[in-house]
């Protein structure tokens, strides 16, 4: 039977996964018994809220291990870059200035998948010196100085700062940017040309390239992708700190591949899909929820994301020597 | 009094892959102070053989005896601890370190503050080389060998672990003709010095000049183990071969359309040079060439996964882009890579993967993926082919060579090819899938499409060519036509020992 994206399939896709939503269910449980007023929609709807940001960087992410290029690291630079420049263009009106934002976060992107994709750059040193290069740029560019949107009311600034806090029909418009990016992703990546070229890539390199496969180009758009979506997650988070600055993306990166790894896409390459990353997000958010809710602070839970990090990488790589070498 | 100098003897060895008997209840005996050649096609079982006496399986059954004694060679390490040593085809050298230690390389000598000790290590190294011949400075790196010396490395290497079994796997490849000489005069020393040596060859000339006995191999099973004086070269072949090879290759008829694929000049410099032929529909091309002859190299270079530094490729009469292999697969030159595990392909995916991996364009519309046409595709391609796996869905890793090699020729033939370049299209495969794989390249051909064909399997390259370019240190010395086509007229010309039969 053809694996698509069909209805039934992605429920199976969503039974292949069932792992992390039983331990998403666990967590849930455990925030339940940690506090008694959990059990609310309104609670859910804080917890998915929570987890947005991460959502999307997550969801574009998936992509870049996806294709066989483990990580982009350069994404809180871009998350950075894409709000601060949004901020800087919001003298020229809200629209545009969202479109700035997103084409500047773009542009990173666009580099990366040229470097790596074209010349074959290693995508972890490569995306690390960016990541190191853009925040000096942007300490450059804006003297240090966090940038402040004019928040005047009828402004475009005022306009701006108000995306984050955005309802639609009582769900925060961010949840549903996140939702609608998992779904256009896991269509992208099960039923398009390029998410299937994007998984043979990831499979074995040397057989994309003598399958005809144009490799470069899937690369360049997959980092293209993940550069999106960090984009989208910059306009909202400096619209939400009401202020644009380099530091803003901070750790977004570590704890999107975690996400993207604990929801079962392999660092090789290659396998997994989205409705697992989607547990994965939903694990970390609902991990740090019950975290705060046992009063354990900032940096401890760095440390235990930490942990999980490790081990869901270990788990992978514990199964994969299991199935042989031919899989690895 | 044979049994004094028993060196190794096996007796119903068997080794079992998914989907295949490799070796066949195999008995064989090897002697000291004898060189036993092994023979058989590429695929007969010789290679697992020698991985079994090596040690590298822990699973083969039967009974391998040394010195009268039951062992179990279940490790690399536990058969180098019985004496057993193996001189690998591909150096096991490392280029940029120096000779000495590479040779002593586990047990460098050192000091008392972990400091090496040079002056042993010179001493030890001038120990190995000199029972190899060779007076070269230890400290040279392995790089600024030749060949020939880096191969007399390789086997002082080995002799460092005073082994008393010493296989050999295709020592001469890379040799001239006066290195070869000098490596047998070794291999008669270390004979004489009551070694049992084990020589895996596919040149008959070679065996016949070293051997003492030889044992064929056919599908897994032993054949025969004779005495050298009993054999004839004709013999020998015959054995190896079988009796049905004339009704195996169905000799087909030099039929040759239009011109399809033109090519002007090629070169790649250092690989090959000043490169023309022309193919056209219908026709079954052969390249003889030795490894080494840059066959493989024209071939990536034709179809644009390797660059060129001169000269053109016109398909259909039109220039083909150079390097730019997804354009030239679009227009309907494919290439059949010789390396299937790491290039050819994605083991961890399903067979259904593999099999549409190149033709996406076809099964979109818009970039939007339609799954409606692939499974007609999977299946008649598995269907034609004889695709033994449960389902489509099973991991490609999961299958035989043979199958594995049914499902990249599957990947090659789904793009409906005009110009299909073969290389080693049934190398490491089973009777039963070269079989199948004929059959689907002759329908290729039949159909219209021109097909280009790299093997080192003479009786495949005879058998299915309708011509045969001679490709020697990557240059073409001249073509040989349908009459003159045979496995021995193609082995004299790859070795550089060609007439033109009209000049």
């Amino acid at each position: 039977m053809p694996r698509t994206a069909s209805p039934k399939n992605i429920v199976s896709a969503a039974v292949e996964s069932a792992g992390i939503y039983l331990v998403a269910l666990l967590l849930a449980a455990g925030c339940a018994m940690a506090s008694p007023d959990f059990l609310t929609p309104e609670s859910f709807l804080r917890i998915l809220s929570a987890v947005s940001l991460l959502g999307i960087v997550a969801a574009g992410m998936a992509f870049v291990t996806y294709s066989g290029n483990m990580a982009d690291l350069s994404i809180p630079s871009i998350i950075a870059f894409s709000g601060i420049v949004t901020v800087a263009a919001l003298p020229l009106g809200l629209p545009l200035a969202l479109v700035c934002g997103t084409l500047a976060g773009l542009a990173v992107g666009a580099m990366n998948g040229l470097v790596v994709g074209v010349l074959q750059a290693n995508p972890i040193l490569w995306t690390l010196s960016v990541a190191f290069f853009m925040e000096g740029f942007m300490r450059f560019a804006w003297s240090n100085n966090q940038l402040y949107p004019d928040t005047a009311l009828g402004t475009p600034g005022a306009s701006f700062i108000h995306i984050f806090r955005l309802t639609i029909a009582g769900i925060p418009l961010i949840v549903l940017v996140m939702l609608g990016l998992f779904v256009a992703g896991h269509f992208l990546m099960t039923r398009t040309r390029f998410g299937r070229e994007s998984q043979l890539l990831g499979s074995c390199r040397a057989a994309a390239l003598t399958s005809g496969i144009r490799v470069p180009k899937v690369v360049f758009c997959n980092f293209l992708l993940a550069a999106f979506a960090a984009s989208i997650a910059g306009v909202f988070l400096t619209s939400m700190n009401k202020l644009g600055v380099f530091y803003l993306g901070q750790g977004y990166d570590f704890k999107a591949v975690t996400a993207v790894v604990l929801g079962g896409v392999m660092l090789s390459g290659g396998r997994g899909h989205l409705p697992g990353v989607f547990g994965g997000v939903l694990v970390i958010g609902l991990l740090t929820d019950l975290m705060q809710h046992l009063g354990v602070t900032a940096f401890r839970q760095n440390i235990v994301t930490g942990i999980v990090f490790i081990a869901a990488v270990g788990w992978q790589q514990y199964r994969l020597r299991a199935q042989g070498k031919d899989y690895a | 009094m044979e049994s004094i100098n028993l060196a190794l003897s096996m007796q119903g060895v068997s080794k079992r892959f998914p989907g295949m008997l490799a070796v066949d209840n195999v008995d064989l005996d090897l002697h000291a102070g004898e060189v036993h050649a092994i023979m058989g096609e590429n695929g007969a079982g010789k290679s697992t053989l020698m991985k079994i006496i090596t040690g590298s399986f822990s699973d083969y059954t039967g009974v391998v005896k040394m010195g009268g004694r039951p062992v179990a060679l279940h490790s690399p390490a536990a058969a180098k601890e019985y004496g057993i040593g193996m001189v690998y085809q591909e150096l096991s050298l490392a280029p940029p370190i120096s000779i000495a230690e590479n040779l002593l390389a586990g047990r460098l000598p050192a000091g008392r503050l972990g400091l090496l000790d040079r002056k042993a290590m010179a001493r030890e190294a001038r120990h190995c080389l000199s029972e190899v011949g060779l007076d070269v400075d230890p400290f040279k790196t392995v790089e600024e060998l030749s060949q020939h010396e880096a191969q007399l490395v390789e086997i002082a290497k080995v002799l460092g672990n005073r082994p008393c079994i010493l296989i050999m796997d295709e020592p001469t490849s890379a040799l001239s003709q006066d290195e070869v000489q000098r490596l047998f005069s070794m291999i008669r020393h270390l004979k004489n010095r009551g070694l049992a040596i084990v020589y895996i060859s596919h040149h008959l000339p070679e065996v016949f000049e070293i051997a003492d006995k030889v044992t064929v191999m056919r599908d897994g099973r032993k054949i025969a183990t004779k005495e050298i004086h009993e054999l004839t070269p004709r013999s020998l072949v015959q054995m190896m071969v079988g009796q049905d090879i004339d009704e195996f290759y169905r000799h087909r008829e030099a039929k040759s359309g239009w011109l399809v694929l033109q090519v002007n000049n090629l070169t790649r410099l250092g690989f090959f040079h000043d490169v023309s032929f022309e193919l056209h529909s219908g026709e079954i091309l052969g390249i003889a060439g030795l490894s080494g002859s840059g066959r493989t190299e024209l071939a990536r270079s034709l179809c644009g996964l390797d660059p060129v530094d001169a000269g053109q490729v016109f398909l259909e009469n039109a220039p083909l882009k150079p390097a730019n292999y997804p354009d030239t697969l679009q227009r309907g030159l494919v290439y059949l890579t010789e390396d299937r595990k790491q290039e050819g392909l994605f083991l961890r995916l399903s067979v259904r993967r593999n099999v549409i991996a190149s033709i996406f364009p076809l099964l979109t519309r818009f970039g939007i993926y339609r799954p409606e046409k692939e499974t007609a595709v999977v299946r008649r391609w598995s269907e034609t082919l004889g695709i033994a796996a449960a389902s489509p869905d099973v991991g490609a890793g999961t299958l035989s060579g043979g199958n594995q090699q049914k499902v990249l020729l599957g990947k090659c033939l789904a793009t409906n090819p005009e110009v299909l370049i073969l290389d080693e299209p049934s190398r490491g495969v089973d009777v039963g899938a070269k079989r199948k794989i004929h059959e689907a390249v002759m329908a290729l051909a039949d159909s219209g499409a021109a097909v280009l064909l790299i093997s080192s399997d003479l009786p495949e390259l005879a058998g299915l060519s309708s011509r045969a370019l001679i490709l020697r240190n990557g240059r073409l010395l001249g073509i040989l036509e349908k009459a003159e086509l045979s496995e021995e007229s193609l082995l004299l010309a790859a070795n550089g020992h060609w007439e033109p039969s009209h000049a």
